[in-house]
């Protein structure tokens, strides 16, 4: 934000939406990603139903709480026949009146709320917003879509009018946005990796000439606001703690039903060394040896869909509980890519293959998104085979790559 | 001497130039950085993530 506003000062700055968390665990990050970007200064932002997973209420006591100008212009409450959220913002840029609304699809399910909220079909909705905004003197026009890219690409087709437009939804990441008629859509920004970056070129009237869209991952070139990287992690210590509890009572309630016994389980890596003594010397200098510590050292050690990918079997039989009762499981071991320890007779006579699509398990494009299979291979491959070249910088670990 | 209509009109005219001055300086085109660009920066379907596992 700070270097794009060493070089423009017309900036807007907007949220597309759909950034509630995916899991009931992690409800406090949804306030807490309210509370960062109203200390970013978010112009906008956008909504999903994804918003009204922990219920309309508290959406609703979170918007009063931060003022954050969340749009939808298509979502009503059945019995008022109202809005249940503002339709648009329109923000003076500088020398531009901007007009920001949001729309999500009509075709999602919402749930228990569908009994008393009602989506209207987007393309109607956006006809009358634009003609509003147009009408309240925005020279540029700007859609939050939570559409999904079918949708959203079908309805600025459909709709003149709107200058820029950022698709959301489980959207496929497109790092080059593209001019969909007169609209420059944007295609990224996803899971706070991503950042879309839409240039629009003014005329005298200051109304939108041309403009073009690209996303950037925000990797460890970037670097961080000093305050939000503050903010964030007071946050996450916090949070992380509160999860750890959390784990260690789930972990209790665990161990009793692993002690009933299950038929295949895991065994730890000191049990493989035994015999794979060679090839356990060599895992010890891999990263994966440290994935543990990485998961402490940004204190994610609490955050259960995180962990899973830092040790063996988490959760499952013989494998990870946490670090009182487990902590010889911690780590990417041997079990991690060849499987259960306990079905290892039948893996030497038919050798389960670890390929690409093991790693990927983890190494997702969300998670790892610089990962390299090719490239990261011979820095943990038993056979040695493979030149190591460097590795890119990865936002996953600003001081050096990790296991991700 | 001034008559009383000569000061109005003084004060009047000092007055406009004041205001054109001052709007001049507030004006954002004024001292604007590629004053014909809007640039939008967004993020989208951010699911919860602060940021990494580590």
């Amino acid at each position: 934000m700070d270097s794009i506003r060493t070089s423009y000062s017309q900036v807007l700055l907007v949220d597309g939406g759909g950034f509630f968390p995916e899991d009931d665990l992690h409800q406090d990050v949804a306030w807490f990603l309210m509370d960062a970007m109203k200390v970013l200064g978010v112009d906008a932002v956008g909504m999903s139903e994804r918003e009204l997973r922990f219920g309309l209420g508290y959406l609703k006591a979170q918007l009063k709480r931060t003022q954050l100008p969340m749009v939808c212009a298509n979502l009503y409450e059945k019995s008022s026949g109202k809005l249940v959220l503002a339709p648009y913002v329109v923000k003076q840029v500088g020398s531009v009146k901007v007009g920001v609304f949001g729309l999500m699809s009509n075709t999602v399910a919402l749930g228990p709320l569908g009994d008393t909220l009602r989506v209207e079909e987007p393309t109607a909705a956006a006809k009358r917003t634009v003609a509003e905004l147009r009408k309240r003197g925005a020279t540029v026009v700007v859609l939050l879509a939570q559409l999904g890219k079918v949708e959203g690409e079908d309805l600025v087709t459909a709709v003149e009018g709107i200058d820029a437009v950022i698709l959301g939804h489980n959207m496929p990441l497109l790092q080059k946005g593209r001019l969909i008629k007169n609209t420059v859509a944007c295609y990224g920004g996803e899971q706070g990796q991503y950042i879309g970056r839409t240039l629009l070129t003014l005329d005298a009237k200051r109304k939108m000439a041309s403009g073009d869209n690209e996303t950037f991952l925000l990797g460890p070139e970037i670097a961080d606001k000093k305050e939000m990287a503050a903010l964030v992690k007071g946050f996450n210590d916090s949070f992380n703690e509160k999860l750890q509890k959390l784990q260690k009572e789930k972990a209790a309630k665990d161990a009793e039903k692993a002690a009933q016994g299950a038929p295949e389980h895991y065994l730890g890596g000191e049990v493989c060394a035994r015999c794979h003594a060679a090839e356990a010397a060599q895992w010890k200098a891999t990263r994966h040896a440290q994935a543990w510590q990485s998961l402490v050292d940004a204190k994610k050690d609490g955050d259960p869909a995180c962990i899973t990918c830092h040790v063996v079997g988490y959760n499952q039989a013989g494998g990870y509980k946490d670090q009182a009762t487990t902590a010889a499981m911690a780590n990417v071991q041997c079990e991690s890519c060849h499987g259960m320890g306990s079905t290892h007779d039948a893996f030497s006579s038919s050798p389960r293959k670890v390929t690409e699509l093991t790693c990927r398990i983890c190494h997702t494009k969300e998670v790892s998104p610089g990962f390299d299979y090719a490239l990261y291979l011979p820095y943990v491959s038993h056979a040695g085979t493979g030149q190591k070249l460097p590795l890119p910088g990865s936002p996953m670990k600003k001081q050096a790559p990790s296991g991700h | 001497m001034k008559t009383v209509l000569s000061r109005i009109l003084a004060t009047t005219l000092l007055a406009a130039i004041a205001w054109m001055l001052l709007a001049g300086a507030s004006a954002p085109r004024g001292n604007a950085l590629e004053p014909d660009k809007l640039v939008i920066l967004s993020t989208v379907d951010v699911k919860g993530k602060t940021d990494p596992c580590g």
